[in-house]
């Protein structure tokens, strides 16, 4: 059985129904077009299905799943956290499926973190389930690199394609092998990040470096369109940049250096400069070359 | 004691696949003075089981206590078996035909691959058909050979360079399905096409056997991979034409100390070397270091994989080093013609090939568009 969040399973959905491995699937907090799909694929399948979109409709999942009796249960990205009796349904018969590095990613988006964070690799753990979020036994980490200009929607979708060889060489692991070795997680690596409030996709112009703006700028497109800054009162998001490695002597961070064609150069904290070359205003998503007003901007400080 | 599990299979072709192995393994040890080093076995079939292939590699990790496994499996053998080896922390070294793409699947840092570069070789040879002259081709393989993405890589490089795939002839699995006479026809309908060729085994005796009774004079212009011209299968091999050439990983003619040393050692205890001793030979070089390179990084597989993917080795066939990006060796490979003997086939070294490097990194920049392999079996192991 998978329970799911939404599309970012449906590849593994697929190559573990090809595989005749999947029985069931139950989706939690999905929109309505994914959980419509879903059901008309399982209807069409004879696969049983259940939709949980909220924490109260928890409690029918007992009996949904000790009814269906499956060999096992894989979670990937399932919004809810599955009290203990269910877990109790059979020991280390939940086995999670988390985007990032365990135990140093715990939380709900640890794609944004990983980005955030500059690192060169994430991967995607394969642990049991506890009665805690992320913080049951490992059985590994898949490491998976991470490419330069990879942004948080490039990224998902390079996990959930790999994400479903994971998934299934688990499913093997599990028909062929004797045992499955797990090792328990390092409480002193680990770190559990909640999920991005404003402040932690804002830009903070006077102590960021061009680095850190870029990866946060990265790590919030598209789910947060782009990392959010002020410009004249104005709030905008800044969707691409790059990073220029040349000084501005010194110039106060965030002040709008040049204006280019196609891109505006942004002085930044660690001396570095910071070409800007998409943003979305409240005239909506513009590429730099396409903004009229931007000739004006030249002096004007990015707070 | 140190223990290295070897996961060993078996060939109708290679009957003695699984002993080469073992012994290029045992007495490369003994090479090294590391007679302290355990090798325990675990038998795989021809390495198209799952369950059977799990259930060895488990064996030799959870019961015998390996420090790494050896393995002759093919690139989805492996894949299958990358969680045991994440999970059990230890590494996997894979003794790999090169039959498939390094690109096929995604690298991980616990497995390293010791490679023949059947597809390198192909992607080579395919080039050189159009350097000499060959701008028309024909593939031609075997219901098994043709099954493995070497194909690709020959059918690629060739249209790259300039050429195009006139023909594609796959013949039957079996000696009495095996016929090339359809190549009569293609041949009158497109002269002068080089038959880029990929067999393996027996295969390679049939081809030829059909050659000489086929073709007899009329030289024609075949290129070959390095199993295509595997120097103990060749010698069994009738003598078919004047132009046979292709590309080889490795010969007993290569002049080089280690090569005296490895040959002399197999040749002194009465048998054959061929390709599989020698990667048994080679693996364990590699295997003594990631030892002690686990010893040293406290079994921190990254760590392991990062600075054994800094080194350079020294082994029979010239210098072998990883590419950073497949954890693939890269090795010399070689410009060979085949020459008679006796009436049978023999090897004969014309260059050695010092871009193997870039040609081998311009081979895994080319895009899959899909392609994938359905063989789960160690090549040539039918």
């Amino acid at each position: 059985m998978i329970l799911c969040g939404g599309k970012f399973a449906f590849r593994t959905i697929q190559l573990l129904a090809y595989e005749k491995f999947l029985y069931a699937i139950g989706i939690g907090k999905g929109n309505d077009i994914i959980v419509d799909a879903l059901e008309k694929e399982t209807e069409e399948n004879k696969m049983p299905f259940k939709s949980f979109p909220n924490k109260k409709s928890m409690s029918e999942m007992k009996d949904w799943i000790f009814s269906i009796q499956p060999d096992y249960v894989f979670s990937i990205s399932f919004p809810f956290l599955i009290p203990e009796d269910i877990l109790a349904y059979g020991n280390h018969k939940f086995i999670n499926f988390h985007p990032a590095p365990l135990p140093q990613y715990r939380g709900v988006m640890p794609i944004f973190e990983v980005l955030k964070n500059q690192e060169s690799q994430t991967a995607i753990c394969a642990h049991f389930m506890n009665a805690e979020f992320d913080e049951g036994d490992i059985i590994f980490n898949d490491p998976i690199n991470i490419e330069e200009g990879d942004t948080y929607g490039k990224l998902t979708v390079k996990l959930s394609h790999r994400l479903s060889n994971v998934v299934l060489n688990v499913a093997n692991m599990i028909q062929f092998g004797s045992k499955i070795p797990s090792i328990p997680q390092d409480e002193e690596k680990a770190y559990f990040y909640e999920k991005p409030q404003y402040s932690d996709t804002y830009i903070k112009w006077k102590r960021m470096s061009a680095n850190e703006i870029n990866a946060l700028v990265n790590a919030c497109n598209p789910w947060n369109i782009g990392a959010d800054t002020t410009l004249m009162g104005e709030q905008l998001k800044i969707i691409k940049s790059n990073v220029l490695p040349m000084s501005h002597d010194n110039s106060v961070p965030g002040k709008i250096l040049k204006i280019n064609e196609e891109s505006i150069i942004v002085a930044c904290a660690d001396n570095q400069q910071l070409e800007i070359e998409i943003i979305c205003s409240d005239e909506g998503i513009l590429k730099i070359k396409d903004w009229k007003t931007k000739e004006k901007l030249i002096g004007i400080i990015f707070n | 004691m140190n223990t290295i599990g070897i996961l060993l299979p078996r060939s109708t072709f290679y009957t003695s696949i699984g002993f080469d192995l073992f012994d290029g393994l045992k007495y490369g040890l003994l090479e090294l003075e590391r007679e302290d080093i355990k090798i325990t076995t675990e038998n795989i079939g021809f390495g198209a089981d799952k369950q059977q292939c799990y259930r060895a590699a488990e064996k030799l990790l959870l019961e015998e206590n390996a420090d790494l496994v050896i393995a002759y499996i093919s690139h989805r053998t492996a894949e299958l078996l990358k969680p045991l080896f994440l999970a059990a922390n230890k590494m996997l070294l894979v003794l790999d035909s090169g039959a498939s793409l390094p690109t096929e699947w995604p690298s991980c840092p616990n497995i390293f691959y010791l490679s023949l570069h059947n597809a390198l070789g192909a992607w080579i040879a395919s080039k050189k058909a159009t350097t000499d002259g060959f701008l028309n081709g024909g593939m031609v393989s075997g219901y098994y050979d043709g099954g493995y993405l070497h194909t690709y890589s020959l059918s690629e490089n060739f249209v790259n360079s300039g050429g195009t795939i006139k023909f594609n002839h796959v013949t039957g699995y079996k000696e009495d399905d095996f016929t090339i006479s359809p190549l009569k026809n293609y041949l009158d309908k497109y002269p002068k096409s080089a038959l880029l060729s990929l067999f393996s085994g027996d295969f390679v005796q049939w081809y030829f056997k059909g050659i000489q009774e086929e073709f007899h004079n009329e030289n024609l212009p075949i290129y070959l991979s390095p199993f295509g011209l595997e120097e103990t299968m060749l010698e069994n091999a009738v003598y078919p034409s004047n132009s046979v050439k292709g590309v080889a990983s490795w010969s007993k003619k290569i002049d080089n100390i280690r090569n005296k040393a490895f040959v002399t050692k197999l040749e002194s205890l009465g048998k054959k070397p061929n390709l599989f001793s020698l990667l048994g030979w080679e693996s364990a070089q590699l295997a003594v270091q990631i030892i002690s390179l686990s010893k040293k990084h406290s079994n921190k597989i990254s760590d392991i994989a990062k600075e054994f993917q800094s080194l350079k080795f020294e082994t029979p066939r010239g210098k072998i080093h990883f590419d950073v990006k497949t954890n693939t060796s890269i090795s010399t490979l070689y410009n060979v013609s085949v020459i008679e003997k006796n009436g049978m086939c023999e090897l004969k070294l014309d260059s050695s090939i010092e871009n193997s490097k870039e040609e081998f990194e311009e081979m895994c920049n080319l895009p899959l568009e899909n392609s994938t392999s359905a063989w789960f079996n160690s090549y040539t192991c039918i």
